[in-house]
């Protein structure tokens, strides 16, 4: 799993809003900066980064939010949600079938009809929240979610009565 | 579970004031929620207070850098109250999803033993159960299901002492010593 970024230049007497900023850009960048390769089946670690980015993304937007301008704090909040969800429909999936393969070898021979039909509707799922996660990245990348990212982390440096 | 709202931030006030007061609202939410959890263990109650201390712990985290080194050791508390709880929802979760294939391969069997009746209204032998296709299958679910019952009694069991133990040394009490030390 992949750390978290330092925000830069942040101080216990910086002004909110500007560490708002700031928090916003950095875990912007580290969520789409993990894109490549989420939808690789055989490679789950990628899923996995991903959505501990969008954790850590959506914290932010919920500790901070009152340094932003309220609708479309609200609306970029909900988005990075279902971005969230998308990857979380892969995600869980993934886990289910590798901690059943694991149990299955423990179980042994007697037990292993029973937990590959289980598994077997796992594989289902991933197959069906990968598709999910290909249209909910689609989703992000034809609304801008990045960039109107990026304009909501300025927006926050900028005070109240000059928005 | 949704987050109580944080009175008095200001924007353009400091980071560690503004910290602070997020800190002392979600660990009052979390102490409210662990203690209640404690009393019955249910599933719903442990649910929020692994919510509860996941958004305790990412506040921490952030604060770090406002609220010192108090503020990276109650991060890390909550950190593992979140993965152990973690662990028993995913418990909870898996043994219902066990339990629902389970019956719908019960459902599946009933069905094709049924069918093997004769002419509709006919009476069914017992030899037709022989056809059920997947009474294999339920020795797997049966052990899976014994395997995780258990290990979800472990984990509740861990984390009420880890909890208990938190309380008898007034984790929530130092930490908002340490954090008010911090930013006092």
């Amino acid at each position: 799993m992949a750390k978290a970024r330092k925000i830069p230049g942040v101080g216990p007497q910086s002004r909110f809003r500007d560490v708002a900023a700031a928090s916003v850009e950095v875990r912007a960048s580290e969520v789409f900066g993990q894109m490549d390769g989420v939808l690789d089946i055989e490679d789950i670690e990628r899923v996995h980064d991903m959505r501990v980015a969008t954790r850590r993304l959506r914290a932010v937007l919920e500790v901070f939010a009152t340094c932003f301008p309220k609708k479309d704090h609200k609306q970029l909040l909900r988005e990075v949600k279902e971005l969230a969800d998308a990857l979380g429909e892969r995600r869980d999936p993934d886990v289910a079938i590798a901690w059943l393969s694991d149990i299955a070898a423990e179980l042994g021979e007697e037990a292993r009809p029973g937990i590959e039909g289980l598994a077997d509707d796992f594989r289902e799922e991933q197959r069906d929240g990968n598709d999910l996660l290909a249209a909910g990245l689609e989703r992000a990348r034809e609304a801008r979610l990045a960039e109107r990212l990026t304009e909501l982390a300025r927006s926050a440096r900028i005070e109240v009565d000059e928005r | 579970m949704k987050a109580r709202k944080v009175k008095g931030l200001d924007a353009d006030g400091a980071f560690e004031e503004n910290a602070r007061r997020i800190v002392e609202v979600r660990l009052r939410e979390l102490t409210a929620l662990a203690s209640h959890a404690l009393d019955d263990g249910a599933v719903d109650e442990l649910h929020d207070t692994r919510i509860a201390a996941k958004r305790l712990r990412y506040v921490l985290e952030l604060a770090g850098p406002g609220l010192g080194r108090p503020a990276a050791t109650g991060a890390r508390v909550a950190r593992g109250l979140q993965d152990l709880l973690g662990e028993v929802h995913d418990c909870d979760v898996l043994l219902a999803r066990i339990r629902r294939h389970a019956d719908r391969l019960r459902a599946e069997d009933a069905e094709t033993v049924r069918l093997r009746a004769t002419r509709p209204g006919a009476e069914l032998e017992a030899e037709a159960a022989q056809h059920a296709r997947n009474l294999d299958r339920h020795w797997g679910l049966e052990a899976l299901t014994a395997f995780v019952t258990a290990r979800r009694k472990i984990l509740y069991e861990r984390f009420a002492r880890e909890w208990k133990a938190l309380e008898r040394r007034d984790f929530a009490g130092d930490l908002l010593a340490g954090i008010t030390s911090c930013s006092g």
